[in-house]
This record gives structure tokens, sequence and C-alpha cells, in this order.
């Protein structure tokens, strides 16, 4: 397997406070990685430097070949378009656009608009009677798999997941776990910050970080 | 989806949108009636300014000018010399008015009355006498319509006939009335009028008396000449004034002027209006942008975790900007389109008001008062290039 994201000393700095202090690992395409680590530990820094949401202030996060820190702001907005699929823990759906409408957004800012496909990515996410919903009108659980279908919508290279079940209940969190295995099992590359364990355990390898340091990599089945 | 974007976004924010669009209504509805009211103010003064009177006047030629070529030069006018000029497109008889087709196609004398005047006595008293055409100089059509009679009616005199105009000084100082028999004398000619109708002019012609200018040619012994000719000429300033040189080419031996009291009056008050208009308009439109300013930054606000999510999602801030723009911009066409509509309702009821008849629609206000809205609403849109600076990371944490 060809490595997707090679990430080489990677530092940020917000003023005096140091996020991220040298992190450097590789992920595989295909591979579904969980990010943990205690509260202030850098990983939703790390993930947003990665979906090119945030710049580092020194060293190297290459996904697919492009280097996130040489990019500019036009280069890093084609970047996040073209690259990544985010899965926010708060959904962040639009909420005056229906479910439909939110997965167009993403197509619309990529490129052009596919109805039909948008609403294909909807009833694969088991959304097919509310497509015309509106966010306030969806449980957390069925925003959350919008979400997912809006961030797979363009095909994206790598998803980023910031605790994408923190949010849910438990039987919509056992839903979202059931897509990201599907996700997964498709071959997607998922990077996944999470505080769960268990849902941890569903990864191929965990990274773990504390206060902006990496504490360990390591195959799932070593860390159980 | 861009136009779906947009209603939705239209929709959404109906609640903040109502406030800048009524302020855009409301500001497009005083600038399409203030700029329908400019367009038309110079056709409805003109037709203000010619009830007034005469406004170019042909005379002998001046002082001056008399002294270097006296020898040439008549001290009054011949009559018929400048009928000539005047008359081959009036039709018969009095008052004249019409076109004068030949001198000026695009312009119109309305009406022109000659005078003859002279110092006369009444009682032993001096008093100044114009001879005329009264049907000319005091008809409804003459030249002087707003002219009053504190007798009422209107003077229609024959030819020769033995009525005399009084105005009204005169009938207060030499205590007459209407029917009163008066006794006119110049030099050792003396002849009998009788008071028919008294004038209240307002101006000068209140202290004069007015006879048939046949009448006083008589008594003067003048056949065919008289004082001076005046015309009420419609038209802008400046088209009087080129009338004015193209008759005076035509009449070489008099002096053709505008009386300029009334010309540069009338130029400088329709200066005054049209700068007046355009503060007017320059204001308002500051006004509107200013109110659609305030809604825009408290809309920017609103919008910053939107804009945050769609940069994550690789929308680019001039593809943003250019949505909320655009909505921006739509409300400014609506605005404009919609207070289009009720300033030409306006200005219909404002030209009732102030002309005393209806402003018609000029249809090239729909654009133009379009294009300064949505030039206003846009100018009010600035704080959503605030959104520009938004950074995605710091919206999606929630901060």
């Amino acid at each position: 397997m060809a490595t997707l994201v090679h990430v080489e000393g990677l530092r940020k700095e917000f003023g005096n406070v140091r996020a991220l202090a040298g992190v450097s690992f590789k992920v595989e395409e295909g591979e579904w990685i969980a990010i943990m680590g205690p509260s202030g530990s850098g990983k939703t820094t790390l993930i947003n430097i990665l979906g090119g949401l945030d710049t580092p202030t020194g060293g190297q996060a290459v996904v697919d070949g492009t280097d996130v820190a040489r990019l500019n702001e036009a280069g890093l907005t084609r970047y996040r378009a073209e690259k990544i699929g985010f899965i926010f823990q708060q959904f962040h759906l639009v909420p005056y656009l229906t479910a439909l409408e939110n997965v167009m957004l993403a197509q619309y800012f990529h490129s052009t608009t596919d109805e039909t496909e948008a609403r294909e990515a909807l009833v694969r996410v088991g959304l097919k009677d509310r497509v015309t919903h509106l966010p306030a009108q969806l449980s957390g659980g069925e925003q959350q798999r919008v979400a997912v279908a809006r961030a797979l919508i363009n095909h994206p290279k790598l998803v980023l997941a910031d605790e994408p079940t923190g949010n849910l209940d438990e039987a919509n969190q056992e839903t979202v776990i059931q897509l990201l295995r599907e996700l997964h099992n498709e071959g997607h590359t998922i990077l996944m910050v999470t505080h769960d364990p268990a849902l941890g355990c569903l990864a191929d390898r965990r990274i773990d970080l504390a206060h902006g340091r990496l504490v360990q990599v390591a195959r799932v089945a070593q860390t159980l | 989806m861009f136009t779906r974007l947009l209603w939705k976004l239209l929709h959404a924010s109906r609640g903040r949108l109502v406030v800048a669009l009524v302020a855009l209504v409301s500001g497009a509805a005083v600038i399409s009636a203030l700029l329908n009211l400019q367009f038309d103010i110079e056709r409805k003064l003109t037709q203000e300014f010619r009830t007034l009177g005469a406004n170019v006047v042909i005379a002998p030629p001046n002082v001056t000018s008399a002294a270097r070529s006296a020898a040439e030069e008549p001290a009054l006018i011949d009559e018929a010399s400048v009928w000539k000029v005047l008359d081959p497109n009036l039709p018969k008889g009095n008052p004249r008015e019409t076109r004068v087709e030949e001198l000026k196609p695009q312009l119109e004398f309305l009406a022109a009355a000659p005078y003859l005047y002279f110092i006369g006595r009444v009682a032993g008293a001096p008093v100044v006498v114009g001879g005329t055409q009264f049907g000319a100089a005091f008809g409804p059509f003459g030249l002087e319509p707003t002219w009053k009679l504190e007798t009422g009616g209107t003077i229609q005199a024959v030819e020769g006939s033995p009525s005399c105009v009084i105005g009204r000084n005169v009938a207060k100082q030499l205590k007459l009335s209407v029917g009163s028999p008066i006794e006119l004398q110049y030099l050792d000619q003396h002849r009998q009028f009788v008071v028919h109708w008294i004038l209240d002019s307002g101006a000068a012609q209140d202290s004069q008396i007015f006879v048939d200018l046949r009448a006083a040619q008589s008594l003067l012994g003048v056949g065919g000449q008289v004082s001076l000719i005046q015309l009420r000429v419609n038209g802008t300033p400046k088209a009087i004034s080129q009338y004015t040189a193209h008759l005076a080419a035509l009449l070489p031996q008099y002096e053709v002027r505008p009386i300029r009291q009334v010309t540069e009056a009338e130029g400088e008050l329709l200066s005054r209006i049209r700068l007046l208009i355009l503060s007017m308009v320059l204001l308002i439109l500051v006004l509107t942008g200013l109110c659609v300013l305030a809604t825009m930054a408290a809309l920017a606000m609103e919008r910053r975790e939107d804009v945050g999510l769609m940069k994550a999602l690789g929308g680019s801030i001039s593809r943003i900007v250019g949505l909320f723009l655009a909505e921006v911009g739509v409300l400014g066409a609506i605005g404009g389109l919609a207070g289009c509509i009720a300033g030409v309702a306006l200005s219909h009821w404002m030209g009732q008001r102030v002309f005393g008849t209806a402003i018609s629609a000029r249809w090239e206000i729909f654009p133009l008062t379009v294009a300064l809205m949505v030039g206003a609403a846009l100018a009010g849109a600035l704080p959503l290039r605030r959104l520009g600076n938004v950074k995605p990371a710091v919206i999606l944490r929630g901060e």
C-alpha cells in the first residue's frame, strides 16, 4: 500500500502555547487510524492541519503528495474541496438547507452539483425518506449521517472525523460506527479523533498524543 | 445550485432582510420621484414661467446704437415689418398665438402683443398710457395670462373701441371706477374713453392706462408704429436665447433681446432645484446605504458559522462572498423596482400638488433607480467583506 499521509516534525504554536511539538507518522492508503489522547493533547489541531483548516508553524504534512504547509489560502481551499471529507462532532450542517442541499453544497464548492448522486449518497446512509428535511427536523444520528454523506460525495482521498460519535446516543453511535466500518471496508482512508476506546479499537492503528507529542503509534491489536 | 442557495439565503434571513428591503423601497420611492421630477422639472418650470408673461422684447435700437446711426434707424418700430417676420404662419386675427415654424421648429412662441407707450394726461395728472391690442395683451391666451381684472371676466375689446383698461393704482388715484368716462390728453390732442376694466397685475402696469392701439396711434399721429413688441416664447433659457438670436438676425434694424429678469431667474431656479434634487438623492442614497450596512453588519455576525463551514467544505471566499453579495444585489433590485413603482405614484402626486398637473412617468428612471439601489445595497454590504477573514478552524471549534 502507498503512503497517503506523511507527517514529519509537525509543530503548531498558538502564541506561547505549543499544541504540536514535532509529531511524525505515516498513514497508508485505506488505513483507519484512531487519534487518541486527553483534552489539549493536540488531536484536533493535528486533524485541522491535515484537513487544511489550519497551517502548521513548522514541519511537514504531506497528504497525497501535497505538502499542506506550503499551500496558500487559495491552494488550501482547493485542497479541502478535492482531497478531504470532514465529519464533525457538532455535525455542522447549514440549518436553512435541506439534507439533500447540504450534500449538494459540498458538490457545488467542489465542481458541479448532481442531485441524483447526492440523493443516492443519502439513500446509502439510510436517509431515503429524509432528503427534504431541514437539519432541525432530523435527529442527531440522522444529522451525522447527512454529514457522512456530504463528506463522501466528492470521493475524497482522506476522511477526517473529529469525534464523530461524541454527540450521539448509543443507538445512533452504532449506526455511525457501522457507516465508518463500511467506508473502511470500501477502502477509504480514515483519520478519526476519538475519546472512546471502544471506537478506537475498531481502527487499524492508534496514534496516542499527549501534550502535543506523539506517545505511541501501534496496531490496535497490540494495544488491546 | 447558485439560485437555489440564493433563494435559501433570502428566505433564511427574511426577518433581517425585510428591514433592509423597507429602507431600499423607501429610498427608491423618494429617489425615483425626485429623479422623475428632475427630468420633468425643466418642462414644468418653463410652462410655469411662461405664465409669468413676456420674455422676449423687440424694441427700437438702444440710445447708443441710435446715436451711432440716428439717420437710418427709427425711434419707433414699424409694426408691419415685424409682423411680416412673425405672421406668415399665424392665423389671421388676434391674439397672435401659434408656432412660428420657420423660425425654430422646436420652439413655439405662445403670444405676442404690440405696445405704443406715451405720457398722457388725465384730469391734468400725468399718466403712462399704453396702446395695445387688448386680446393679444390681456386675453386668456394673450401675453399676460396671469393678470387679473378687479372686475372679473376677460377683456375682449373691438379694434377702435373707446373702451380702456386702467391699473388699480390709477383707479384709486383718480377715483375712477368701471363706467367712468375719462378724457385722455396728449399734447394738444384729446380723446374720450370709458373705463371698462380695472387691472390688477401686481406690477408697474397697475399705474398705467391701456387703450386700443389704433386709437393711441391716431392720438400720437404715428400710424402703423409701436414702441415695442413683446413675445412670450416657450422653451428653456438656452433655447430662448437661441431663438432671440435667430429673430435678431431676421430683424437687424431692431433690438431683439430676452427679458433677463425672467430668463435668468428661470435659469437660476432650475439650477438650484437641480442641485437640491441631486443633494437629496445623494443624501437618501447614503442613508439607505447606512441602513443596509447596519442590517448587513448583524447578518455578517450571524453568518460567520455558515461561512466557516462553507470554507471548510472547500468554498473559496470569492464564491461565498459573491453569493452573499448576489443576495444583497437581488434585494437592491427588488427594492429599487418596488420603490420605483411607488415613486411614480409619488411624483404624480407631487406634480399635482406643486404644478397642478400630473408628472408623466419617465421610464428611464426605472433602470437608473434600480442601479442606484443595487449600488447602495452593495455599498451597504461592506461588512460582509469581514467574512473573508473568518477562520474555519476557529468557527468549527465553536469559538
